[in-house]
């Protein structure tokens, strides 16, 4: 009598670890082939690392940035910045609009202000342009846009502009590095006649005398920024 | 004729063996439940099955699962053979052995009982086996603890009841023969043996997924962006993308270590740290303090190791001071690291870490931690801790096959990426032991044509950065050192 019951006994308590482990195993292949039938054909959720697109990214400042990328050489690698005629044509806008495009940026960029009639950096402005820069986080492009004030001729405004726009890209050069830095940084060197910076942009961090911010101080610079915009 | 009444002694084993069983059996249900590749919550409670399951990923129980210690045969079967189901084979075999006593009026049967006796000392082996893995690991995980005082109760037990077969041994019957404790010795291993087998046959076969969970883009790091670890004298590179602060990293890093094939690749880390201070990509500060550490391992060079050692040990006094106070990640590690301190925070630093995480970019990665690939070839999420041991080395295998170039040697300067663009996503930290997922839906690609591509600049042609000859001692990294003033 007792030796059927313990055979009884040995053969459930031997299978049932096997069976349970069996169900469970089925279960789960279950579930997997379950989830495999309801992910196929569907865009997988996760995101993907990407560079920033502000919401200050308007469709006028993409298009005007595209526009001076393409016409300051990054985008099409033909030569290097672009001149005041260029810039006229590429922003067919007043120069208060198109001083008003950057105003998001202003936690972001910096001016740098320069000595009259003179185009090197000194201490302080290098130093605001390598916390510009070094700041770059999500951004794809930087941005100098210089300018000289109205004094002079046009023609020697003109040079003083692209030497200052020239002298921000030579520091970047040397200091960081960075072999694509052509397809990074636009240069625009506006001269008197186009978008001269407003009193409002005293309020931005600059390389000059915080004291004052008269305006022709304030023009003779590069405004420098990251543009976090994708195009 | 002595009744079937169980003595005291047989009451215990039977009651100590079957809630030994129960344990093991939740566990070993826990284990297998990932064989469906997704995430659980693991039940962790001493009344098993009374409780929710554990879905934070923190308790000891899952930490104990995670571990290498949780399963064997690994390499050969997706996730090993739960240690567990043997134990639950053992229990079950002395759950049966204690009726057999009962119903076979054997409790006073000193052959018998001393083989209980002994049956019992197995559980109670492997629990001291296994309890000294779990002080090592620090976890306190208690369906672990429940079967060790279940192995223990019912060596208590056995013990008794062998001493009272000895002290009053049964005149009914002769003891059981040598060739019966022997044929019972063969149906304990049966015990064992069948359901491992039943496990090991069933597993599903996950080798189809490997080498299948896609690629790097762009294996080239011309800017030197990605971090040594380890020797780097195998032609097989691995790349794992990492946040210092990330408990998922720090439990990778273990297994990984732990691995036989860990020795067999040159592995570099790429630094994304899930903290909104450098990384435009996440909102939320998933680890803060995790771009400073990511600042000074970048800034560490040879000790690069040294510092992410130290962050994955003290990540969480890291992170909760960060929380109370920003400045606070950098004050510990500067503190730790002093021969840092110049260069953690610098211009130099960020400027490299930007461009770790546009190597990111460039390479289309996903928003998680970690991630690893092997020759380019990208590692399951789901293959990065279960089933590490069974994925890894069939990838490693698959990679060596491949005839994409190694990553090209570091080289001066910064780095540029034109991508596809999508915009910053709010992450959701998934906590565990698989990646931390950004689990939101990416928006589609703008749709404007991306820039083409450019001749490589004048620039690129330029020396590297002469060290900067006041750091004591040399900066190891070719970090352009910013001039006196410069924030």
């Amino acid at each position: 009598m007792t030796r059927p019951v313990i055979i009884v006994l040995a053969t459930a308590l031997l299978l049932l670890p096997a069976l349970m482990v069996r169900a469970w195993i089925g279960s789960a292949v279950d579930r997997l082939a379950e989830a495999e039938r309801a992910a196929e054909g569907k865009p997988e959720q996760v995101a993907v690392a990407a560079n920033a697109n502000e919401a200050y990214c308007t469709a006028d400042l993409k298009k005007i940035l595209r526009r001076v990328l393409t016409s300051c050489g990054l985008i099409n690698a033909s030569g290097r910045g672009c001149q005041p005629l260029d810039a006229k044509n590429v922003a067919t806008m007043s120069g208060a609009d198109f001083n008003a495009l950057f105003l998001p940026m202003q936690g972001r960029g910096g001016i740098i202000q320069y000595d009259k009639a003179a185009t090197a950096l000194d201490a302080t402005d290098t130093a605001l342009v390598e916390k510009v820069f070094a700041d770059r986080r999500g951004a794809s492009y930087f941005l100098v846009v210089s300018r000289a004030s109205p004094e002079g001729s046009e023609g020697s405004n003109r040079e003083l502009s692209r030497g200052r726009a020239d002298a921000v890209l030579e520091h970047l050069q040397t200091t960081f590095h960075d072999p694509e830095l052509a397809k990074q940084v636009g240069l625009l060197w506006l001269g008197e006649e186009f978008a001269q910076l407003e009193q409002s942009f005293c309020n931005w961090q600059r390389s000059g005398s915080q004291e004052s911010c008269l305006a022709e101080e304030l023009n003779r610079s590069a405004f420098i920024t990251w543009i976090d915009c994708t195009l | 004729m002595t009744a079937m009444r169980p003595t005291l002694s047989s009451l215990g084993a039977l009651v100590f063996a079957l809630s030994g069983f129960v344990f093991s059996s939740v566990s070993t249900h826990d284990f297998a439940a990932h064989l469906d590749r997704q995430v659980h919550g693991v039940h962790c409670s001493f009344l098993p099955g009374l409780g929710a399951a554990d879905a934070s990923g923190t308790s000891g129980c899952h930490l104990t699962l995670m571990s290498p210690y949780s399963s064997v045969w690994r390499d050969s079967v997706w996730g090993g053979v739960p240690v567990s189901l043997p134990g639950m084979s053992v229990f079950a075999f002395l759950t049966f052995f204690a009726l057999a006593l009962v119903v076979g009026r054997r409790q006073r049967d000193p052959n018998a009982a001393a083989f209980l006796l002994a049956a019992t000392l197995l559980p109670v082996g492997a629990s001291i086996v296994m309890g000294r893995y779990a002080m090592e690991l620090d976890a306190a995980c208690k369906l672990c603890i429940g079967t060790y005082i279940s192995s223990f109760g019912c060596f208590v037990s056995a013990f008794l009841g062998f001493l009272g077969a000895r002290r009053e041994p049964s005149t009914e019957a002769e003891p059981l023969k040598p060739g019966w404790l022997a044929a019972a010795f063969v149906l304990g291993v049966m015990f064992v043996v069948i359901p491992v087998r039943v496990y090991m046959s069933s597993a599903p076969d996950f080798s189809k997924y490997v080498g299948q969970c896609g690629e790097l883009l762009q294996q080239q790091d011309p800017n030197g962006v990605l971090v040594p670890l380890g020797p780097q004298d195998s032609s097989l590179g691995m790349i794992e993308v990492l946040d210092p602060l990330c408990p998922a990293c720090k439990g990778f890093e273990e297994r990984f270590s732990a691995m036989p094939a860990s020795t067999e690749v040159s592995r570099k880390a790429l630094l994304f740290p899930l903290d909104p201070t450098c990384n435009w990509m996440v909102s939320d500060a998933i680890h803060p303090g995790a771009c400073t550490l990511s600042e000074a391992i970048l800034c560490a060079g040879d000790d690069a190791e040294s510092v992410l050692e130290w962050s994955f040990a003290e990540h969480d006094p890291i992170m909760e001071a960060t929380k109370q106070d920003p400045a606070a990640a950098a004050r510990l590690v500067k503190a730790q690291f002093p021969r840092l301190a110049s260069c953690i925070g610098s211009a130099s630093a960020k400027s490299r870490l930007n461009q770790a995480l546009r190597w990111a970019v460039k390479n289309q990665l996903r928003v998680l931690t970690p991630q690893v690939f092997v020759r380019g070839l990208r590692l399951c999420d789901e293959d990065t801790d279960l089933g590490l041991d069974y994925a890894l080395p069939r990838l490693m295998e698959k990679a060596r096959n491949r005839t994409v170039p190694e990553a090209l040697p570091a080289e001066p300067g910064a780095d540029l990426t034109v991508a596809r663009a999508r915009p910053p996503v709010r992450p959701a930290g998934q906590p565990g032991a698989r990646p931390e997922i950004v689990n939101e839906a990416a928006p589609a690609a703008d749709p404007a044509p991306a820039p083409a591509p450019e001749p490589a600049p004048e620039a690129a042609a330029e020396p590297a950065p002469a060290a900067d000859p006041a750091a004591e001692p040399p900066h190891p990294v070719d970090l352009p050192v910013p001039p006196e003033g410069a924030p």
